[in-house]
């Protein structure tokens, strides 16, 4: 009894000890299956090689500048990018709120003594803490050997990156969670979720915001793009402390209004939920 | 034997035409999967607008041909996936031994497999696929060319599928190398083959056929070769003939899951 009533007060006076429990039960069951991540690796290598030789195919004479970029430096900034998509996998985040709310779980989820959101944000950090190291460690094989490793790349700042690189998944996580939140008033809210990751791929992911034309660059540093791969990515081909300072602040914005419109959506969701028994 | 196969031909269709019918009951979410794959396919117009704004052609490709590209891949990958949806999800059929119910039915087991299930999202998908035809064909023959390629395409996704699938009846976790090789022909296909070389190049047209599904369809549509014509059609029909026999020679092996299931 008095066990179970000072276990009560640790719980009360550390509520954040129940997340870091349920983050430890996924790590620990990624590490188990941590060959099966593996698997994943085919497809990664799939698009870099492609992107590999697309940008060989772009960038026609030896040192050669595209938006600023030497072809070492793109071929290293998709590699980066990509690391971030597959290694988070934050489509993860998206399908199970979304099954959640449509399959009826989110029923049994919702009164458990935690916040369903920070339950699933929990779950979704002990995935990349395994998944995102071993597609980190395969980028580096990859782009050392197929491209040579960067110049002047600076080790003492891996840790500011390492950072960004967190919160910059963290946020994206958030964003779809968001969207996926919406499934309590549409049915589905999956083709959102495919603007979304198309808009992160395709302006921000494959290419740098430097490539795309002056006047679009400034509105680009408003979205997601920005915070979530851009910035990223940027900070580890082209090092420099005032840029980090930026990114990490702008990140600081995202995540305190991702998260309070996360709370916010599953508020209101919460309330239009209609159990049918069965 | 030939009311037999119309016979066939009807259930198949029926299976299709109410999968169809499932799908739409939500109008709503039908329709907003439908539109929104077709404005996903079509963000990628961003990429090439870009890619060619540095270079005037990409592999040797116009934006005219990358754009059959794309729309070749879109219309293909879609065809198959409306109407054979389930055989890229066949490998979890045999390893969770789903296969029973359609075992016991008095008709073509492989081809109540293959019908029995519709992904909403690829007619989105075939939509792009025929539009960016209809805009980028040259002409009304140009187009029956492309449509029949896109008839090939499909049938080359779908057989490929299955034959990587089929080897689930020998090997466990097939599933996950059945899904990345054909995501592997749409990543390789949507690419210009001018920009692969060697090795490479050797392997998108002999391993994963992504040459003969797309690439080689797209230069004849830009110029046609008889020889070449045939060398497209002839794949796609061997590949057929290899991974339907490949499907009956691993159902001998097949071992029920003990599995209580309704189709309905």
């Amino acid at each position: 009894m008095n066990r179970l009533a000072k276990q009560d007060g640790i719980v009360r006076c550390m509520p954040w000890r129940k997340y870091a429990v349920i983050y430890r039960s996924v790590l620990l069951e990624n590490l188990q299956y941590a060959a099966n991540i593996a698997v994943g690796f085919f497809s990664y290598a799939v698009f870099i090689y492609t992107f590999i030789m697309l940008w060989n195919y772009m960038y026609r004479t030896p040192g050669e500048l595209i938006a600023g970029y030497t072809k070492e430096q793109m071929i290293w900034y998709v590699m980066m990018t990509e690391m971030i998509w597959f290694g988070s996998s934050a489509a993860s985040v998206a399908r199970e709120v979304s099954t959640d709310i449509r399959g009826g779980n989110i029923a049994y989820l919702m009164n458990k003594p935690y916040h369903y959101t920070l339950y699933v944000m929990a779950k979704y950090t002990g995935g990349w803490s395994i998944r995102l190291p071993m597609y980190a460690v395969l980028a580096v094989v990859i782009g050392t050997v197929l491209v040579g490793p960067l110049p002047r790349f600076p080790l003492a700042a891996v840790p500011a990156m390492a950072l960004c690189v967190v919160l910059g998944l963290t946020i994206n996580a958030v964003l779809k969670m968001c969207i996926s939140l919406f499934s309590f008033w549409i049915e589905d809210a999956t083709p959102f979720q495919w603007l979304y990751d198309k808009l992160l791929l395709i302006v921000g992911t494959m290419f740098p915001v430097e490539i795309f034309p002056e006047t679009l660059q400034p509105l680009f540093k408003l979205t997601p793009i920005y915070t979530v791969c851009y910035g990223p990515a940027k900070l580890i081909v082209d090092f420099s402390p005032e840029k980090c300072v930026e990114i990490l602040a702008v990140q600081a914005v995202f995540l305190l209004a991702g998260c309070g419109l996360m709370f916010l959506i599953y508020g209101r969701g919460v309330k239009k939920l209609y159990v049918n028994g069965g | 034997m030939l009311t037999a196969v119309k016979n066939q031909m009807r259930v198949c269709l029926l299976s299709i035409k109410y999968n169809m019918m499932r799908e739409m009951v939500n109008k709503v979410t039908f329709l907003t999967n439908v539109g929104f794959m077709v404005l996903n396919n079509a963000s990628f117009l961003v990429q090439w607008a870009i890619l060619f704004r540095l270079r005037g052609d990409v592999g040797g490709y116009t934006f005219r041909e990358i754009m059959l590209l794309w729309g070749l891949v879109a219309a293909s990958f879609g065809l198959s996936h409306i109407l054979f949806a389930r055989v890229f999800s066949l490998s979890d059929l045999i390893i969770g031994g789903k296969l029973d119910a359609y075992l016991v039915q008095p008709k073509n087991v492989l081809a109540s497999v293959l019908t029995s299930a519709t992904d909403v999202s690829a007619i989105g998908d075939f939509l792009y696929g025929m539009g960016l035809g209809l805009i980028c064909s040259r002409g009304v023959g140009g187009f029956f060319l492309y449509l029949l390629f896109t008839v090939t395409g499909a049938v080359v996704f779908t057989a490929f599928a299955l034959l990587l699938g089929s080897l689930s009846f020998w090997f466990v976790r097939m599933d996950m190398l059945q899904s990345q090789m054909v995501m592997g022909i749409v990543s390789f296909g949507t690419y210009p083959d001018g920009i692969f070389k060697g090795v490479s190049r050797f392997l998108l047209y002999f391993v994963i056929p992504v040459g003969m599904a797309v690439w080689q369809p797209v230069h004849l549509l830009v110029s046609f070769d008889a020889g070449m014509f045939f060398t497209v059609t002839g794949y796609a029909a061997f590949l057929v003939v290899a991974a339907v026999a490949v499907f009956y020679r691993g159902l001998r092996r097949y071992a029920s899951g003990n599995l209580m299931e309704a189709r309905m």
